[in-house]
């Protein structure tokens, strides 16, 4: 993610306070999450369905 | 008797019950030890001494009167510092929230535990927010390692483990998220457990990330873990994300052994995935080997590489965070630290189809998990692929954080506790993850109690005091 973006998604996200004053630490966080998504590989099914999230069951 | 400062929570509820213990005296103990030890432990940001006394000489005269309410009558323990205790501020470590109000209600795990009869004795050290730590520009100092203060105790429930370690208290409750309860027990070897995904509540818990936060046990020992998740566990309405799961019997199996049981061991997380340090390895083999020699069938067993469960966890994690954080990120980022600040903005470069991408493949990570426990009953597997690192070279700590197979089990809400597996060359405990099938704590206690038994491992301590 290039510093242009990076400023833009932050301001977009109303970061501009940590944009100005922890420019680093703005950026950092861009790459850890660009990271992230990128090593995350697509479901196998296209059909397949996000929710819910956790199936807490019916336990015991 | 054993020292009082190392006697366990079921000795010490035995002892008390029996009258063999006077509850004011194992309190007068412990906050001796408290106000010799911590001071170079940092395990507490506020110990509420002259409360846990008042409740200590309640719980004595209760017990005279022959009125006991519980299990857990006169034990005392300690609580990481999101979880609401009433008459307390929840300050989540940070400056953000130093100046918080004062919770009105204790949360449904501590009033769970005051029911059982336990003592709050005060709020513990953790990562900000659960999440940046250790860190040095906080109000408060970060949590040391009891086996040696130069290192990190593990986090995010850092005062719980190096509390429980030190002998400060016998048990105490943390937060898991991406490995924040087994972390610690694995850094200061003791037993730390992520329940089954709903079956405590998180109600009077600050959240950092809505599906993936789970209030776990943390004590010395096996036995006493199965006793304070019987006294924490079962249905919340109130909790969006409670199970209906009634409460089990913890304490059942315990001492039936791994005869008959079927250990499946994830090798590939620790040799292939993520390559562990050699006496790291060692020490899982020697697990392997113990647990077979002891009755149980152990085979190899694979599945989704670390990597793929960590970029799901992290992406779920940072957008359900930025969530919360947002507001007061946007408003006052310098009352951050500098960790958490970093680690919650990540959120805010995420995209909302990032998330449900990453929700989907979690489904699919949950049936890969689910489809080996159809074959097995329990996983063996690394919790940390490294022991403690210094505490104060952060570029130690970025480098052995992510190097870890305890995500995994926050994605899929499976129930994994972790234990130490032995110590290393340099005197620090390695440790041991056990994973289970979807509410079969029993299972999984009853594993990692064969492998103490066999180990004596809930015996040893670190060289503190």
């Amino acid at each position: 993610m290039d510093k242009a973006t990076i400023e833009l998604l932050a301001r977009r996200a109303g970061l501009d306070k940590a944009l100005a004053e922890f420019p680093e630490d703005v950026a950092a966080a861009a790459m850890q999450a660009s990271g992230s998504a990128a090593k995350m590989k697509a479901p196998t099914d296209p059909r397949a369905e996000p929710w819910p999230p956790m199936r807490v069951g019916e336990g015991l | 008797m054993t020292d009082l400062h190392w006697l366990g929570a079921a000795e010490a509820a035995h002892a008390i019950a029996a009258r063999e213990l006077s509850p004011v005296a194992l309190m007068k103990a412990l906050l001796d030890r408290i106000a010799r030890l911590d001071p170079k432990l940092n395990a507490f940001i506020r110990l509420d001494a002259e409360a846990a006394m008042t409740q200590a000489k309640a719980a004595e005269a209760e017990i005279a009167a022959g009125r006991p309410r519980g299990p857990l009558h006169g034990v005392p323990v300690g609580i990481k510092d999101i979880i609401d205790v009433a008459g307390l501020p929840t300050t989540c470590h940070s400056k953000v929230l130093e100046d918080s109000a004062i919770a009105a209600a204790d949360a449904v795990c501590v009033a769970r535990l005051r029911g059982a009869g336990a003592i709050v004795l005060g709020k513990l050290s953790t990562h900000e927010f659960a999440i940046g730590g250790p860190s040095f520009d906080l109000p408060w100092p970060p949590a040391r390692n009891p086996w040696n203060t130069d290192h990190h105790p593990g986090g995010s429930s850092s005062g719980s483990g190096s509390g429980i370690s030190a002998g400060l208290f016998p048990m105490a409750l943390g937060s898991d998220t991406g490995g924040s309860v087994r972390n610690p027990a694995s850094a200061c070897g003791i037993v730390g457990l992520k329940p089954t995904y709903g079956l405590v509540s998180r109600r009077g818990v600050f959240p950092l990330s809505f599906t993936l936060d789970h209030v776990g046990p943390m004590t010395r020992n096996v036995a006493d873990n199965a006793l304070m998740l019987a006294a924490i566990a079962g249905h919340d309405p109130l909790d969006p994300g409670s199970a209906a799961a009634t409460n089990g019997h913890y304490t059942a199996k315990l001492e039936r052994g791994v005869r008959d049981l079927r250990i499946g061991f994830v090798r590939h997380f620790h040799e292939i995935d993520m390559p562990a340090e050699p006496e790291v390895t060692a020490a899982l083999e020697h697990v392997a080997r113990t647990l077979q020699a002891e009755g149980a069938e152990v085979r190899d067993i694979a599945l989704p590489p670390l990597s793929e469960f960590a970029a799901v966890n992290r992406v779920i994690l940072n957008s359900e965070a930025w969530a919360i954080h947002a507001p007061w990120l946007r408003q006052r980022p310098g009352d951050y630290g500098q960790l958490a600040r970093r680690r919650l903005m990540a959120g805010a470069f995420l995209s909302a189809g990032d998330y449900v991408q990453a929700q989907r493949r979690r489904l699919e990570m949950i049936a890969g998990v689910e489809a080996a426990l159809r074959e097995v009953d329990v996983l063996l597997c690394a919790s940390a692929m490294d022991p403690a690192c210094r505490i104060d070279k952060p570029a130690d700590v970025e480098r052995t954080y992510p190097r870890q197979a305890r995500t995994p089990f926050n994605v899929t809400g499976h129930p994994a506790l972790a234990m130490m597996a032995g110590l290393s060359k340099g005197g620090l405990p390695l440790a041991v993850q056990f994973v289970g099938r979807n509410f079969a704590e029993a299972t999984l206690f009853q594993v990692a109690r064969a492998w103490e038994r066999a180990s004596g491992m809930g015996k040893k301590h670190p060289p503190v005091g």
